[in-house]
C-alpha cells in the first residue's frame, strides 16, 4: 500500500494541537451558583478515580483526534497496488452504433460498455494516458492522452448512444494511428461485435477486445417502399419484415398513413427469415407512410423479447399527387392527344419540332414530367421520362437499323405489367411508308422488349440512364392500335410506368446523412423541425446561396423542412400558363420539394448489420491487431485508491460524535417531559382528595 | 405586640386593597394572597372558637377526652378514680384525659446567601412558604414564632397570634434578604434552640447546603419539637443548565471549582444530589423529624394541602 500525496500526512500534526487545546482550556466562563456543596464533593469523586473518569470525559477528544487522523490519511490517498491488466498507453474504442441500443444488457448494451470500460480502465497503469474513440456512423475522438481518472470517467459517460450504423473501419483506423504514436501502447475495443463485416485493415498494436450482448432475438422493418401502380393512380406500400432471432416470433405491423392508422396485421416471423407485405389501401394524397412493429394484440408477444426497438419504425415520405407536366412534340398526332389528355392528373402541352428548341431552351422546361416525341428527335435528348415514336435515327433511344417493310408480332411477354388489360391480338402494324414510318430498331441493353417484333421489338421499355424510357418502333398510325381498345390502355399503363417513376417515394436516409436543401425564391433560409418536434432554422453560409445543408440527421423519423419567406420581399402572383418554373428541381434526391409547401425526408435505420445483434466474441476484431506491438508492451502496477473506505469511516466517526454530543440536547427534551407528568399527577391527586 | 387574637377582621382577600407598604407586593402578590384566601377558607372551618388552640399536647389534663389509665397514686384527684374498673379488678385506676392547649408554631427560614437565587427564587419561595405556614398557625389560634437563620445567628420576629396578624408577618418575612456572607446553620439552628422555651411544631425552611446539616438538623431535633424540614431546591440546581468548560463559583463563600459540563458530569451531578437527599432523608427519620423535599416550582397548595398534611405537619 502507498500514499499518492504523502505531505498531507502532515495534517497528524494537528494532533498534539488538538491535545494541547483540549488540555490547556484556556478559556473557562466563569459562572455564579447558589452553592458548590456539591460540586465539591463530586470533583473529590472524580478526583478518587481520576484515571477512568478522564478517559470517560474524553470520548469527544478521541473522537476528534480520531477524525483528525481519518481526514489526514484521506488527503493523503492511500492506495493498493497490483500488476496492471493493460498497457500504459491505452486507446478505448468504444462501440456507440445502433446494436448497442439493445436491452439484453441492462439497461443496454452501451450501459454495460461503458461500465465494462470503468472495471478494464482501472487495469490501466498508474500515470497511463488513455485516448477515447467513439465509433459510429463516424469516429469521435473523446478524449486524448487523458491521465485523470475523473475525466476519463466523465468522458465514458458522456459517449452517446448513436442510431446509425457503426464504421468501425474509421475508429480502427484512427485508433491505430493514435496507438501508434506511442510504443507498447495497446487498442481495447468494447463492442458487441455485431454485424458480419469485419474492418478492412490492420494495427500494428495489441487489440483486446471486450464484449457485450447475449441475445440475438431481433426483429426489424428491413425495407420500406411506397410505389405508384403501373396505371400511377394509386399507391402501394411494401414492407419487408426480418425476423434475426433464432426463434419463431409473432410480431403485428402497423401501418399508418399521415399518422393514421391504416392497416395491422399479424405476422408470423420464421427464425432467421423475412415477411413481404404490400399494403394497397393506401389513401389518397397521403405524404408519410410509417410501418411500425408491436407486439400481436392484447395477448403478450409470442416469442423471444424483441431486444432492438431503433429498427422497429420506418417512414417513408410520398410525394404529393400533383399534377403531371407532359410534353408532346410532333405534328400533330390527335390520337396520341386525345389519349394523353385523358389521362387523369396530367396537363398535356404540346410544341411542334421546329419550335422545340426555343421550348427546350426555355427555363420552364424542366418542369416537365414527359417528353414525347411523335416521329422526332431532338439532338440531345432531355433529362427526363421520354416516350418516343417511331424515332427518325439512331440514337441514345436505340439503335435505329432500318426502315421495317414487314412486321411481324412477336410473342407477347405473358406477365409484362404494361400489357395488363391490353388485348393485342387483332393488332395490325402496316410496314414503313412513305407518310408514317415503321422502324428496325435493336433493343438496348437498358430496355425490355414490349411488344416483340420479328427481328427487333416493337414497343420496348426500360430505364435509361436513370430516365424512364419507351420507345414504339412504329408510328401508332401506321396501325389500327389507337382504333382498339387497347390504345388507351396502353398509353395508361406507359404513362404510370413512365411517370410512376417519378411519382415513386423517394428513399430514405440514412441516419447522420447530410441533405441538401434547395432554397425557394424569396426565402432567406429553411425551417426545419425534426421528428421529435424541435425546430433548427438554417441560414445560408452566402448571400445568393441556391441551398442550405443540414446536418442533424440524428433522429429517426419524418423531418420537415419549410422556407422561412424574406419579410422585405414583395409578393406577386404570376399567372401560370405554363408550368411554373419557380420551383427549383430537388437537389438531393429523396428530398421532394415544392413552392412555398413544406419538404418532407425521412430517416430510416435500414441496416442488416446493425439489426443482427447477435453478439459476436471479439476474435475477429482482435485479429485486426498484432500479438506484441512494435514495441515491448509497458507494463506496471495498477493502483487501486482507498479514499471511499477511508471517507466512509470518516463518515462513520462524524455520526458517533454527533450522537455523543447531542444526547444532552435529547436528553434534556426527555427530562422536560418527564418532569410535566409529576404535575399532571400532582393535580390529579389534588382532584381526588378535593 | 400583644399574641391576643384579633377578631372580626376580614381575611386577606379584603385587606389587598390596603396592603400595608412593607409588605412586598413582588413577594406577596396578588396570585399570593388569592391562595391565602383559599387557605382561610379552609381552616376556618377546622376552627371551632374559644381561646385554646387545637393542638393536641402530650400533657394530660382536665379535658373530656379519656385517653388511658394509671395506678393511683396517694394524693391524685379522686374524682378521677374509674369506680368500674375498681369494681371488676378490685384495684384502683385513675382516668388520663388530653389537655388541649395552646401550641407555639416555630417557622426558621434560611435566608443565607445560598438561597437567594435560582428559579423560581428560592428564598421568594421559602418566604412564601413560611407566610402560609404562618397562616396556618394563625387561623388556628396558634402562636407562630418566625425566625431568620443568617450568619452564626437566628433573628427572632416577634410573635404573633390570630389571623389578623398576618399582614405582620407578611410585612416581616418582606423585609428579610439574604445574608451578603456565608451562614452556618448549625450554629444558628443552635442559636434557636437554646432561646426555644415553649415546644410545638417546627418548621425549618432550607436548602440544607451546609456542610452540618444533619448536625443543624439534630440539633433542632433535640428540642423535642416536632420537626419538619422542608428542602427547598430551584430547578437549576437539580437539573443544572450547565455546558462546556467552566469555574463554578459559591455565592456564598465565593470559592471556585472547574469542572466540564458534559455528560458524564452532569449524570454525576444528579447521582451526588440524589444520594445527598437520601442521607438527609435517612437522618431525618433516624431522629424522627418530617424531611420534605420541595423545589421551588412546587404550589402551594401543594405545600399545603398535599405534601405537608400527609406527612402531618399540617394537621386534618
Amino acid at each position: 500500500m502507498g500514499m499518492l500525496a504523502p505531505l498531507a500526512l502532515l495534517g497528524l500534526l494537528s494532533v498534539p494541537l488538538i491535545i494541547a487545546f483540549y488540555m490547556l482550556r484556556l478559556r473557562r466562563q466563569q459562572q455564579q451558583v447558589s452553592s458548590t456543596y456539591l460540586w465539591q464533593h463530586l470533583v473529590r469523586d472524580v478526583e478518587a478515580n481520576a484515571p477512568w473518569q478522564r478517559l470517560r470525559r474524553s470520548l469527544l477528544l478521541l473522537l476528534q483526534l480520531a477524525l483528525a487522523v481519518i481526514l489526514a490519511v484521506l488527503v493523503a490517498r492511500p492506495f493498493s497496488e497490483r500488476p496492471a491488466a493493460l498497457a500504459h498507453d491505452l486507446v478505448l474504442v468504444m462501440d456507440a452504433s445502433a446494436s448497442m441500443a439493445a436491452t439484453d444488457e441492462f439497461p443496454t448494451r452501451l450501459d454495460a460498455a461503458k461500465r465494462a470500460a470503468q472495471s478494464a480502465i482501472s487495469g490501466v497503469p498508474a500515470g497511463g494516458r488513455v485516448s477515447i474513440i467513439a465509433a459510429a456512423e463516424t469516429a469521435q475522438l473523446v478524449a486524448n492522452e487523458a491521465t485523470d481518472r475523473g475525466r476519463i470517467q466523465r468522458a465514458i459517460d458522456s459517449i452517446e448512444q448513436s442510431i446509425g450504423p457503426v464504421n468501425l473501419d474509421d475508429a480502427m483506423r484512427l485508433a491505430g494511428k493514435l496507438a501508434e504514436r506511442t510504443l507498447g501502447a495497446q487498442i481495447l475495443v468494447v463492442t458487441d461485435d455485431a454485424g458480419a463485416r469485419t474492418p478492412d485493415l490492420r494495427v500494428s498494436v495489441p487489440v483486446k477486445v471486450v464484449t457485450v450482448g447475449r441475445e440475438r432475438h431481433n426483429q426489424a422493418i428491413a425495407a420500406l417502399a411506397v410505389r405508384a401502380t403501373p396505371d400511377g393512380l394509386r399507391r402501394s406500400v411494401f414492407i419487408s419484415v426480418a425476423n434475426y432471432s433464432d426463434q419463431e416470433a409473432t410480431r403485428r405491423l402497423q401501418v399508418l398513413a399521415d399518422g393514421s392508422p391504416v392497416t395491422a396485421r399479424d405476422l408470423l416471423l420464421r427464425p432467421l427469415s423475412r415477411a413481404d407485405v404490400v399494403i394497397d389501401e393506401l389513401p389518397a394524397g397521403t405524404r408519410t407512410v410509417e410501418a411500425r412493429l408491436a407486439q400481436p394484440g392484447d395477448e403478450p408477444m409470442a416469442g423471444p423479447v424483441d431486444r432492438l426497438a431503433l429498427d422497429d419504425a420506418a417512414w417513408a415520405v410520398v410525394p404529393p399527387d400533383r399534377p403531371r407536366f407532359v410534353l408532346l412534340v410532333g405534328e400533330g398526332n390527335v390520337y396520341l392527344q386525345n389519349a394523353l389528355s385523358l389521362l387523369p392528373n396530367v396537363e398535356l402541352y404540346g410544341t411542334t419540332p421546329q419550335d422545340y428548341a426555343a421550348t427546350a431552351a426555355d427555363p420552364k422546361f424542366a418542369s416537365y414530367d414527359l417528353v414525347v416525341f411523335d416521329a422526332f428527335l431532338p439532338p440531345t435528348l432531355p433529362d427526363t421520362a421520354v416516350l418516343a415514336l417511331a424515332p427518325p435515327r439512331t440514337s441514345l433511344l436505340g439503335e435505329v437499323r432500318g426502315p421495317l417493310e414487314e412486321v411481324y408480332l412477336g410473342q407477347l411477354p405473358p406477365d409484362e405489367p404494361l400489357l395488363r388489360g391490353v388485348d393485342l391480338t387483332r393488332l395490325h402494324i402496316l410496314g414503313n411508308n412513305d407518310r408514317f414510318r415503321t422502324q428496325d430498331m435493336a433493343l438496348p441493353d437498358w430496355a425490355r422488349a414490349i411488344i416483340p417484333g420479328g427481328d427487333g421489338p416493337l414497343l420496348y421499355s426500360g430505364l435509361r440512364d436513370g430516365q424512364p424510357t419507351a420507345v414504339f418502333a412504329f408510328d401508332v398510325r401506321n396501325s389500327d392500335l389507337p382504333l382498339q381498345i387497347a390504345w388507351p390502355i396502353l398509353i395508361s399503363n406507359l404513362a404510370g410506368e413512365l411517370l410512376g417513376g417519378a411519382l415513386a417515394t423517394r428513399d430514405p436516409l440514412a441516419p447522420s446523412s447530410p441533405v441538401e436543401l434547395p432554397l425557394p425564391t424569396g426565402s432567406v433560409g429553411m425551417r426545419v423541425t425534426l421528428p421529435d418536434g424541435s425546430v433548427q432554422e438554417l441560414l445560408p453560409g452566402a448571400t445568393g446561396a441556391a441551398s442550405v445543408t443540414f446536418v442533424d440527421t440524428r433522429q429517426l423519423g419524418v423531418y420537415r423542412a419549410e422556407p422561412m419567406p424574406d419579410p422585405l420581399a414583395t409578393v406577386s402572383p404570376s399567372p401560370m400558363a405554363t408550368p411554373s418554373a419557380q420551383t427549383a428541381p430537388s437537389a438531393t434526391p429523396g428530398v421532394e420539394t415544392g413552392q412555398a409547401e413544406p419538404s418532407l425526408f425521412a430517416v430510416d435505420l435500414f441496416a442488416p448489420d446493425e439489426s443482427n445483434i447477435r453478439p459476436g466474441d471479439g476474435s475477429r476484431l482482435a485479429r485486426l491487431g498484432t500479438e506484441s506491438g512494435s514495441g515491448p508492451m509497458e507494463q506496471g502496477t495498477a493502483r487501486d485508491e482507498l479514499w471511499p473506505l477511508v471517507a466512509m469511516l470518516a463518515l462513520g466517526f462524524l455520526l458517533i460524535e454527533w450522537l455523543v454530543y447531542e444526547r444532552d440536547g435529547a436528553r434534556r427534551l426527555l427530562g422536560g417531559v418527564r418532569r410535566l407528568r409529576p404535575r399532571r399527577a400532582g393535580l390529579s391527586r389534588r382532584g381526588g382528595q378535593a | 405586640m400583644t399574641d391576643q387574637p384579633e377578631h372580626g377582621q376580614a381575611g386577606a382577600a379584603g385587606r389587598r386593597d390596603m396592603l400595608p407598604s412593607a409588605v412586598d407586593p413582588t413577594v406577596f402578590d396578588e396570585a399570593f394572597l388569592r391562595q391565602l384566601e383559599r387557605l382561610t377558607l379552609v381552616t376556618r372551618k377546622a376552627v371551632h372558637g374559644g381561646m385554646k388552640g387545637l393542638r393536641r399536647s402530650v400533657k394530660r389534663g382536665q379535658s373530656v377526652e379519656f385517653t388511658d389509665y394509671r395506678d393511683y397514686a396517694l394524693g391524685d384527684d379522686l374524682r378521677a378514680l374509674d369506680w368500674n374498673l375498681y369494681a371488676r379488678l378490685e384495684r384502683l385506676f385513675i382516668k388520663l384525659f388530653i389537655e388541649e392547649e395552646d401550641v407555639t408554631v416555630h417557622i426558621l427560614l434560611d435566608a443565607s446567601a445560598s438561597m437567594d437565587g435560582g428559579a423560581p427564587d428560592k428564598l421568594m419561595f421559602g418566604k412564601r412558604a413560611a407566610a402560609a405556614l404562618a397562616y396556618v398557625g394563625l387561623a388556628s389560634y396558634d402562636r407562630v414564632n418566625l425566625a431568620v437563620l443568617q450568619g452564626r445567628a437566628a433573628r427572632r420576629f416577634p410573635p404573633v397570634r390570630g389571623t389578623g396578624r398576618i399582614f405582620q408577618v407578611l410585612a416581616d418575612l418582606s423585609a428579610v434578604r439574604a445574608s451578603p456572607g456565608p451562614t452556618d446553620l448549625l450554629s444558628a439552628a443552635r442559636h434557636y434552640a437554646a432561646q426555644l422555651t415553649q415546644r410545638g411544631p417546627l418548621i425549618l425552611i432550607s436548602d440544607l447546603f451546609d456542610e452540618n446539616a444533619e448536625r443543624a438538623i439534630s440539633e433542632l431535633a433535640g428540642t423535642r419539637c416536632d420537626v419538619a424540614v422542608l428542602h427547598t431546591l430551584s430547578t437549576d440546581e437539580l437539573d443544572p443548565p450547565l455546558e462546556g468548560d467552566l469555574r463554578l463559583v459559591d455565592r456564598e463563600t465565593a470559592a471556585g471549582v472547574d469542572i466540564t459540563a458534559d455528560i458524564v458530569t452532569l449524570d454525576a451531578y444528579r447521582q451526588r444530589l440524589s444520594d445527598w437527599q437520601a442521607s438527609l432523608e435517612r437522618a431525618s427519620a433516624k431522629r424522627r423529624v418530617a424531611y420534605v423535599a420541595m423545589p421551588t416550582t412546587t404550589p402551594l397548595s401543594d405545600l399545603v394541602f398535599a405534601e405537608l398534611r400527609r406527612r402531618r405537619v399540617v394537621a386534618a
